[in-house]
């Protein structure tokens, strides 16, 4: 039986076309509801990085991954001071699961992609329990309006955010 | 259909930190990636992408009289998963510098020129064979800033889906033949010489006025085949 090998992750480089990160980043532009998702993508020393390509995938609010109405997937790239934001609706749990939204990183010096996941509490979760006790409240987004969180993303460094391997 | 996805081999996949590649030091993280359970939050993935990255400019040579500059070439690129099936209708993001080594992006600072007749990004849907085909120009080389030397050799960007969230795959193609190839600290991360040949182009017989390349893109997934009787 034929079995390929997956071909080698490279770096995206600095140079992703500008056009293809706009417009992606609202997966709710008609929901009543949405929640925004803000923050910051640093380097070692907090140095805060340009242009950096964040995607998300997530269930929608019945905890679903294959809905037709609502697109679960979206693209963000930070600014010059290294914000990002995404305008979307907080996931139901799926079973198994607790709400949560999976973060995809790429970027130069990245060699491969990076994965993370922001849930919304301090919940009982499979994927949140593999990551050690001490570092679990680094993946729980910060709720600081009724209708936004704050999920900021250190790459490498003091609280260092931790990244999955699958 | 059921995926499954198996644990990266680190022969045929680099592992962050390379000493040739300053950033990558100050990017990739220190601690150690955890491993995960996968459930259908990782083993599902958007459908319909199409509708939301619609397909843009599939002939990046230019058209009439505003034709890019360089060698004219024609990219055959197949997609396929690890079972060596292909994924009709899934979204491939291209984009590359122009023949002097210049990217579009405005936060390029290499000093060649912009060639006003070239524009270095497309985004095409893969037909029923999983097959893209692209008319471009051969990319050049360039120098990489703060780099002591290196230049990279001529190479393509691909960015394309697979079955799942978790077959997400980023990566460049580079050319045969190339001696700037053989001192890439990209190319080189994979430790793997097959693999590492896998991420060449084929140059194969044409019969037109473009030099045709063939290339596969394999997305990691493969069919959880279920048990037999």
């Amino acid at each position: 039986m034929t079995r390929l090998v997956p071909t080698a992750e490279m770096t995206l480089g600095p140079f992703f076309p500008r056009e293809f990160a706009q417009g992606l980043h609202d997966l709710a532009p008609a929901a009543a509801g949405a929640i925004e998702i803000t923050g910051c993508v640093t380097e070692l020393d907090g140095k805060p990085l340009d242009n950096l390509v964040l995607e998300i995938w997530q269930a929608d609010g019945a905890g679903r991954f294959d809905s037709r109405d609502f697109p679960g997937w979206g693209r963000a790239a930070t600014d010059a001071q290294g914000n990002y934001r995404f305008r979307t609706i907080r996931p139901g749990a799926c079973p198994g699961r607790a709400p949560h939204i999976n973060f995809l990183i790429l970027y130069s010096g990245l060699m491969r992609q990076l994965q993370t996941v922001m849930f919304f509490d301090h919940s009982d979760d499979p994927v949140l329990h593999a990551v050690e006790d001490r570092r679990r409240k680094l993946l729980v987004g910060k709720q600081i309006s009724p209708t936004s969180y704050r999920f900021d993303i250190r790459l490498r460094g003091g609280d260092e955010t931790p990244f999955f391997d699958d | 259909m059921a995926v499954v996805i198996e644990p990266r081999d680190p022969l045929t996949q680099a592992q962050g930190v390379e000493a040739g590649y300053a950033q990558t030091g100050r990017r990739w993280p220190a601690q150690a990636l955890v491993r995960r359970p996968h459930s259908a939050a990782e083993l599902s993935g958007p459908r319909g992408l199409a509708h939301r990255l619609p397909p843009v400019k599939g002939d990046l040579a230019g058209y009439g009289a505003k034709r890019a500059l360089g060698q004219l070439l024609r990219l055959r690129i197949r997609v396929l998963d690890e079972d060596g099936a292909p994924l009709p209708g899934t979204v491939v993001e291209v984009w590359h510098c122009n023949s002097a080594g210049k990217y579009i992006h405005p936060n390029d600072t290499h000093d060649a020129p912009v060639d006003p007749n070239f524009y270095g990004a497309a985004r095409l849907l893969t037909g029923d064979t999983g097959l893209i085909e692209l008319r471009t120009i051969k990319p050049g080389a360039y120098p990489v800033p703060d780099s002591n030397g290196w230049f990279r050799p001529p190479h393509v960007h691909f960015s394309v889906w697979g079955r799942v969230w978790l077959s997400r795959l980023v990566t460049q193609m580079f050319f045969p033949g190339e001696p700037l190839n053989d001192t890439d600290a990209i190319l080189n991360a994979i430790r793997d010489p097959q693999a590492r040949g896998r991420c060449i182009a084929r140059l194969v017989p044409s019969t037109t006025n473009e030099l045709v390349y063939e290339y596969q893109l394999v997305v990691r997934g493969r069919n959880a085949s279920p048990g037999m009787p």
